[in-house]
């Protein structure tokens, strides 16, 4: 039993948890996946215990969320935190009813644990440290002589003030916040799947061949990625289209930031910003070359420490704006989802995350065989993408709203014709009929 | 391990075409592998819908004829708001009340509320002359027992009490109403209001004696900008 007096009771969202519930649909859900294979089959006993165990070293985590008079917060839970059984169902709407209003969910299957995330609650760099405890506390209860090494939080670790902060609001920068107004991107068009299902591709790579190749045009793996996908986008959607009004719109792929790893931040919370490629594609003669040189240039400029906490104060500026703030919630509520559908949704292509690489303690790696991202696929972005490398496996997950997938075979189609090895998981969801 | 030929990838699993082009799939994949991915189930409808549906057409049914006999027959008084009332309070206490796994603080304070408004209609479409006691006695009372119900739920699920609070300040806030009203000459009998405010006072007070942090930690975390 938890003592609720031990820790903080509720939580300010942060600044860019506060968007999510007022937009969040049953297709647009804002919720994503990481998932672990074990070497083993998952004993959801054990599992259920480990989890109990967890949240309480991550009393953030034991929270719902209310309403208040301006803004919603999260709440302490008091009530119990039940694991499920995995159904077909990828980064389905939290539905707080079915889950005692927790705002994350453990799944099993077989060899699989996966926690899927509410975007209020955290991002991916946040829910990644979980995931680990979880695993190491699941795989000690089944008596296997596994160490933390100062990667893992533990149970007998006591949380730090700092985990629960808003670090966007802590590099705010008044004289910094310049508003820079954007167009809408291209969408990506396709038959939506029936029921708000999900598809999901996943193709493992070698880490290494990956990396050797994307440092051989000079590029990050990352920016090699953003490159190929608009190629992609270009060459399944737009090449010898350009003259139709829809596909003259930039394609732009929006590529999260973990800000973490620029500044100093123990946050468990959102603590992520992006930099954006974009194009107009109506040309019929770009090629990859071109937009190695495009991506690599747009991404040294979305970088600099300037304009990164530029993008950060610009958001936190919107929310510390005086009317937004004292407008009374349900207002409040309205307005935000106005303003996200008629243009905050619209602004990207394609979300592509690279989470990087993920470390496990040396005693944990016999026991993991996979790990893996998934991001949500919403009504405008019909296709996103989530990196991230174990060992020298490098699995990236695409996952999608439409039936199409002419975006995977190119993507995909573009490593193995330069001669490197795929593996493909899928969880067909042409068949969920 | 199986093949796809023309993307040139490979796949373990039993489905018999490649995820990205739809051909064929060449090789083998050992009988005991289970697929990485749940099939899909569809979600099973429970008999329950039928039934709300067919209740749900009744009711409408029920109030569109209600409604027009009342207009067509029309004797200078609007009875039909009775039963449409009693059928809407009905829908709500099913869907809110006994329905709704929403906090139980919540669903008594909100059935009060349509309760008092559902009397005080029958109150005032009902013998003209003898008319007021809703206000007078009902509304007053009705809000002490559900003060008095919300406080006995904080004492007894001591482990969530906190979920509870903010609805009783609520309801305590109301209770000042039929005071309130009284003193505008609106309400002529003064003591049913008077223990409705009496017993709210004191439910704050003891809140206020017993649980300080928590009445400070309510009003920082709702009204915090
Ligand atoms: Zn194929």
């Amino acid at each position: 039993m938890i003592d609720t007096t031990k820790y903080k009771s509720w939580f300010r969202l942060d600044n860019s948890a506060k968007i999510f519930p007022e937009v969040s649909t049953e297709r647009d859900t804002n919720t994503f996946r990481v998932q672990i294979a074990l070497t083993e089959v998952v004993e959801p006993e054990i599992l259920q215990l480990a989890a109990i165990g967890i949240l309480e070293r991550y009393p953030m985590f034991r929270v719902r969320l209310k309403h208040g008079v301006f803004w919603n917060f999260l709440d302490r839970n008091t009530k119990d935190f039940k694991i499920q059984e995995m159904g077909h169902e990828v980064n389905a709407r939290m539905d707080t009813k079915d889950n005692n209003n927790f705002l994350f969910r453990i799944l099993y299957r077989n060899n699989l644990i996966a926690i899927e995330m509410f975007h209020s609650l955290g991002d991916g760099g946040g829910v990644i440290m979980f995931l680990q405890s979880l695993i190491y506390e699941y795989l000690k209860l089944k008596g296997y002589p596994v160490t933390p090494d100062n990667i893992i939080k533990t149970k007998e670790g006591r949380p730090l003030e700092e985990e629960y902060e808003d670090a966007n609001e802590k590099y705010y920068n008044k004289k910094n916040r310049k508003h820079v107004p954007e167009k809408k991107a291209y969408r990506i068009k396709g038959t939506m799947i029936p029921n708000n299902n999900t598809g999901m591709v996943s193709g493992i790579l070698s880490t290494k061949a990956v990396l050797e190749l994307s440092r051989s045009v000079g590029l990050t793996m990352t920016q090699y990625f953003s490159a190929l996908m608009m190629y992609v986008i270009y060459n399944t959607q737009i090449r010898y289209r350009g003259h139709l009004k829809t596909n003259q719109a930039p394609v732009k792929i929006f590529v999260p930031v973990n800000l973490r790893k620029h500044f100093p931040s123990e946050t468990l919370r959102n603590f992520s910003n992006f930099v954006k490629t974009e194009l107009v594609m109506t040309d019929d003669d770009i090629t990859l070359e071109e937009l190695f040189v495009l991506v690599k240039e747009q991404f040294e400029k979305g970088m600099t420490k300037e304009e990164l906490i530029r993008k950060m104060s610009e958001n936190v500026a919107f929310e510390k704006n005086f009317f937004l703030k004292f407008m009374p919630y349900y207002i409040k509520k309205v307005a935000l989802k106005i303003g996200y559908n008629m243009l905050g949704m619209k602004l990207n292509t394609m979300s592509l995350t690279n989470i990087g690489k993920i470390v496990f303690p040396e005693s944990m790696e016999p026991y993991i065989k996979d790990v893996s991202a998934v991001v949500c696929a919403g009504s405008y972005n019909t296709v996103n993408c989530a990196i991230l490398s174990y060992k020298d496996q490098l699995k990236i997950t695409i996952s999608r709203s439409i039936l199409e997938t002419n975006i995977e075979k190119e993507f995909f189609r573009h490593f193995t014709d330069l001669g490197l090895s795929v593996t493909i998981e899928s969880n067909y969801v042409e068949e969920f009929v | 391990m199986k093949k796809c030929d023309k993307c040139n990838i490979e796949i373990e699993t039993k489905q018999l075409y490649c995820p990205l082009c739809h051909q064929v799939l060449t090789g083998e994949t050992d009988p005991s592998f289970i697929e990485v991915y749940p099939e899909y189930v569809s979600l099973t409808r429970k008999i329950l819908p039928t039934v709300k549906k067919t209740l749900l057409l009744l009711s409408i049914l029920a109030i569109v004829i209600v409604a027009l006999i009342n207009t067509l027959a029309f004797n200078g008084v609007y009875w039909s708001l009775i039963p449409i009332g009693s059928t809407l309070y009905f829908w709500l206490l099913l869907r809110v009340g006994v329905l709704s796994r929403r906090n139980m603080a919540f669903r008594i304070a909100f059935l009060t509320v349509l309760l008092i408004a559902l009397l005080v209609l029958i109150d005032y479409r009902t013998v003209p002359e003898n008319n007021g006691w809703s206000f007078d006695y009902l509304m007053p009372l009705l809000l002490f027992s559900c003060n008095l119900a919300i406080f006995f739920i904080i004492l007894v699920r001591r482990l969530n009490y906190r979920d509870y609070f903010f609805y009783l300040l609520i309801v305590i806030v109301f209770s000042l109403i039929p005071l309130i009203l009284v003193a505008f000459d609106v309400l002529t009998i003064l003591w049913p209001s008077l223990v409705a405010f009496g017993l709210a006072l004191f439910i704050l007070l003891f809140l206020i004696v017993f649980f300080p942090k928590t009445i400070k930690e309510e009003l920082q975390k709702r009204f915090h900008a």
